[in-house]
Order: structure tokens, then C-alpha cells, then sequence
């Protein structure tokens, strides 16, 4: 029924801690499900490149894997904090909020 | 790679005006020509004097600047905290202040090194470093701290504010060493050894605050991080890797402590956070074998190794050879340290001394009376 299914998951980091989630956009609240409908949109999600990394590994930072599957098919992102354009990373703070929102009934 | 050869061309005289009247580096050149050779050779009493003079002498040598990112990513964001002023009112700000000050003191009292980068580098940390982000980074210029998960409720929290254990600042500058000195690759096991340098001397910072012996350490990474939602000590142990948490929401401790159990993986950048206990481990049975202060002999050992001889691409059995080689340099050949670097290496499987090793470079080390003939001449010796 869903239109859009989101997997995303976040490694490294100083505690080393992966944090990992994979859900429907329906089944978000609904103003979650818009702003992260917006901001697919805004930056043009499915025409990313598949990788946006530094030139060396960013120390203790977090590497992000996004995949959005939908009617256009699937694409996955891989990046890094530093690494991650400005609109990218508001997606990657929204996925955060969403992931640890999860965390809890795993 | 050494950048301070160690030569005694420089008459004594020379040297200890020098250090009372040279430029930032001149004095550096000198000092740290009196503290590698004392360490070289492992006299303690010596030592103890020297770190009188490197205290003095290096006084204008440590800068620290907090700065407040406001909860945004800009960095560094507003400064909140020069070098001599007093404590604020938030607890993380002073905590970054302290934890970097004590770490520049570690390196610099104890391995004669004068910061990050050996030449005063200021040491800037920002605190408040966005919302809800639960990580603590070295950006290659400065240390970066999060506050944990102070965005959600309070029963669903996990994390505290990260500048909260010292080990954690300690690590974190210890990433601005690593950067300058063995550059080692951060992916795999160099990555993994990387890591293990920062929990080394992050743990050793720790020690030194505390004044514990090796026996005496907990040897726990990041303790009162996690809040009490967490089944966990602390985020990472050297002296037993795979056993700081068993949580049902975050899982287990997954670091191996033994080669057998060496974990391959592509996240985490080859698993660098993850390996690293076996390094870790190996550094924790080094020490306790030595006995005493782990920053003495042990933390030494590995300095020397980290500054003089790990490279890029140095892997574990490599860290094995080179901190056993420079034991043996250090303290002698088959004496108590090196014999306990062997042991500390055979404990996680690696055999030190096996394998190919690149040739070793020697120490350089002055001549007694050369040295001896510096002392008296800064009048740190009686006859």
C-alpha cells in the first residue's frame, strides 16, 4: 500500500554503536512523513550520487546509509557527517529523530 | 619521521639559554632534546626533574579556547572559554576545559611533547554540537563535542553529554597526535590501531588524574556516558573488550579482545571501533605486566612507537614488532618491559617479533657525559 519504504542506518561514531531502522513512510506521524517528503523532493533524492564521501575517513564521525524504495525504484546514498551537503544532512537529523524513535520497540 | 634528531653538538651552555630565551621553537628543540633522552634511558629521578623544567618551560606552550555551537553545526561557534579564564556555569565547557588541559599536560610532562602537533598548537573544543547528536569527533583541526540525546525524554535517553569522561577528551586529542605523528590510515587495522592509540592514551589521561596504578585502573572507556537506561559500564574495556555493555536496546559489546575473534566488516570503516579492543587489550596486559603507573614505562613504549615508528599502513602484527623493538631499546633486550610487550601481544594471538616488520631505525641516544654535562649546566644535578 506504501508508497515509499525508507532503510536507514548509521555506524561508527565513537561508541562504534550502529543504529539502524527500516519502516513506511505512511506509517510515520503525519508531519514527519511530509517533512521527509519534502525533503526527498527538494533534493531530488533518486539522482544523488550513490556515494558522497570526504577525501579521508572523517575521524569518529558517522557514516549514513539511505535507501528509499518506491514506485521509481531504489536508490541508496552513502555519506558522512561532514561529508553530506546542508539539505542531505536536514534529512539525515530527520532519519536520526525517526531511527531512535524506533530504537525503543526493537 | 623523528623530527627532533637527538645530538649533543649544541655546547650546554648554549642549550639552557636556550630554553630560557629561545623562540617557541628553540625551546621546543632543546627541551624535547633533554626529555627524549631521559626517556630514551628510563631514569626516573631524571625524569622527575625534567618535568620541573618542561613545566616551566613549556608554561606558555598551553592554549585552550571552548567554544559554544548553540545546539548548530557551524563550527567552532561562539568562544566561551579562553586560556585562564574562570569556570562557567555549564559543566560541559569546563569539562573540555579541563579534560584538554589535563590531556596536554600528560603528554607534555610526561612525554616532553608540547600539544597536538609538538609545536603549542591551541587546543580548540566546541561543546553543544547540534541537537540530539550523540558522537564526540576530532574534525582534523579541533575536538567536537555532542550532548548526548538531551532531545528526547528522559526514559528514553542513553547517552549523557560526551564530554563527561575524560577518556573521551583524552581520545579525541589523541586523534590530533595521531594525525600529525603515524597518520594511520583509518580503515582497518591501521584504522583499528588509530583507535586504539586514542582509548590508550585517553585511558592514560584518566590514570593520571586519578593517580592509579595499572592495577589499580578500571580501564574503562567512556564510563557514565551511557545514562541508566543502559545495562552498561561504559562503552568500551581494555581489560576485558566485549563485556562494557549487554543492553536490550543497543545489543552487546561487540569487541573482540583476541585475534581468533578479530571481526570483518565493511561498516565502521573496516570495523575500527570494533578491532581495537585487541590492541587495547594487548596495551592493558603490557601494563599490568610492567606494573606501576601505566603512563611510565608502558604509555612510553607506545608513544615512541606512535611518534617514531607506526606508519600509514602499519597493521596489528606490526604495532606487536615495533612496540617490542622499541621496548628493547628503551629499557633493554629481554628486560621486564619488553618480555611484558611480548606477553601483552601473545595474550590477543600475535606473536611480537614474528612476521615481516620493516628494519628497524635505531634510537638515536646522546652520550652520557654529554647529557650529564646539560644537566649540571641547568643545575638539575649536584656534582
Amino acid at each position: 500500500m506504501s508508497d515509499l519504504r525508507i532503510k536507514y542506518e548509521r555506524t561508527g561514531g565513537f561508541a562504534g554503536l550502529k543504529l539502524a531502522a527500516s519502516f513506511e513512510l505512511d506509517d510515520l506521524p503525519n508531519e514527519q512523513e511530509e517533512q521527509l517528503r519534502d525533503l526527498l523532493d527538494e533534493i531530488d533524492f533518486f539522482k544523488l550520487p550513490v556515494q558522497i564521501l570526504p577525501a579521508r575517513p572523517g575521524i569518529d564521525q558517522f557514516t549514513h546509509k539511505i535507501e528509499v524504495e518506491g514506485k521509481k525504484g531504489k536508490h541508496s546514498v552513502l555519506t558522512t557527517d561532514s561529508a553530506a551537503p546542508e539539505k542531505l544532512r536536514e534529512l539525515i537529523d530527520l532519519l536520526n529523530i525517526v531511527a531512535r524513535a524506533h530504537r525503543k520497540k526493537n | 619521521m623523528h623530527r627532533y634528531p637527538i645530538t649533543c653538538i649544541i655546547p650546554p651552555h648554549m642549550l639552557k639559554e636556550i630554553v630560557r630565551n629561545g623562540t617557541q621553537e628553540q625551546r621546543e628543540f632543546a627541551i624535547l632534546t633533554l626529555a627524549a633522552s631521559e626517556q630514551f634511558r628510563g631514569q626516573r629521578h631524571a625524569t622527575r626533574d625534567l618535568a620541573s623544567v618542561l613545566s616551566f618551560a613549556l608554561a606558555a606552550g598551553k592554549e585552550r579556547i571552548v567554544y559554544d555551537a548553540q545546539q548548530g553545526s557551524k563550527l567552532p561557534g561562539v568562544p566561551v572559554r579562553r586560556e585562564g579564564d574562570p569556570a562557567t556555569a555549564d559543566p560541559a565547557v569546563n569539562e573540555a576545559y579541563d579534560g584538554s588541559g589535563l590531556t596536554y599536560d600528560l603528554f607534555s610532562e610526561i612525554y616532553g611533547r608540547n600539544s597536538i602537533d609538538g609545536k603549542g598548537l591551541r587546543l580548540d573544543s566546541t561543546v553543544h554540537y547540534m541537537k540530539g547528536y550523540d558522537n564526540a569527533f576530532w574534525n582534523g583541526q579541533q575536538m567536537v563535542y555532542g550532548d548526548g540525546d538531551e532531545d528526547l525524554p528522559e526514559s528514553q535517553r542513553l547517552f549523557n553529554r560526551f564530554t563527561i569522561a575524560i577518556d573521551i577528551i583524552g581520545h579525541e586529542l589523541t586523534h590530533g597526535v595521531t594525525e600529525y605523528e603515524a597518520k594511520l590510515a583509518y580503515f582497518g587495522q591501521s584504522g583499528a590501531l588509530n583507535e586504539s592509540m586514542s582509548d590508550v592514551f585517553g585511558s592514560l589521561v584518566k590514570q593520571y588524574q586519578r593517580k592509579q596504578t595499572a592495577a589499580e585502573a578500571d580501564w574503562i572507556i567512556g564510563e557514565g556516558l551511557f545514562t541508566s537506561n543502559v545495562k552498561g559500564f561504559g562503552i568500551r574495556s581494555m581489560k576485558a573488550p566485549g563485556t562494557a555493555y549487554n543492553d536490550p536496546v543497543i545489543g552487546k559489546d561487540p569487541q573482540p579482545g583476541h585475534m581468533r575473534d578479530y571481526v570483518n566488516t565493511v561498516e565502521d570503516n573496516g570495523g575500527v571501533h570494533i578491532n581495537s579492543g585487541i590492541p587495547n587489550r594487548a596495551f592493558y596486559v603490557t601494563a599490568l605486566e610492567i606494573g606501576g603507573y601505566a603512563w611510565e614505562r608502558a604509555g612510553n613504549i607506545w608513544y615512541i612507537a606512535l611518534r617514531d615508528k607506526l606508519t600509514a599502513t602499519s597493521d596489528f602484527q606490526q604495532a606487536a614488532n615495533l612496540t617490542y623493538q622499541v621496548a628493547g631499546q628503551l629499557y633493554g633486550a629481554d628486560g621486564a618491559e619488553q618480555l611484558a610487550v611480548k606477553k601483552g601481544w601473545a595474550e590477543v594471538g600475535i606473536t611480537a617479533g614474528s612476521g615481516t616488520t620493516p628494519t628497524p631505525t635505531p634510537i638515536p641516544t646522546p652520550g652520557d657525559g654529554c647529557l650529564t654535562a646539560v644537566f649540571r649546566s641547568l643545575g638539575l644535578m649536584r656534582k
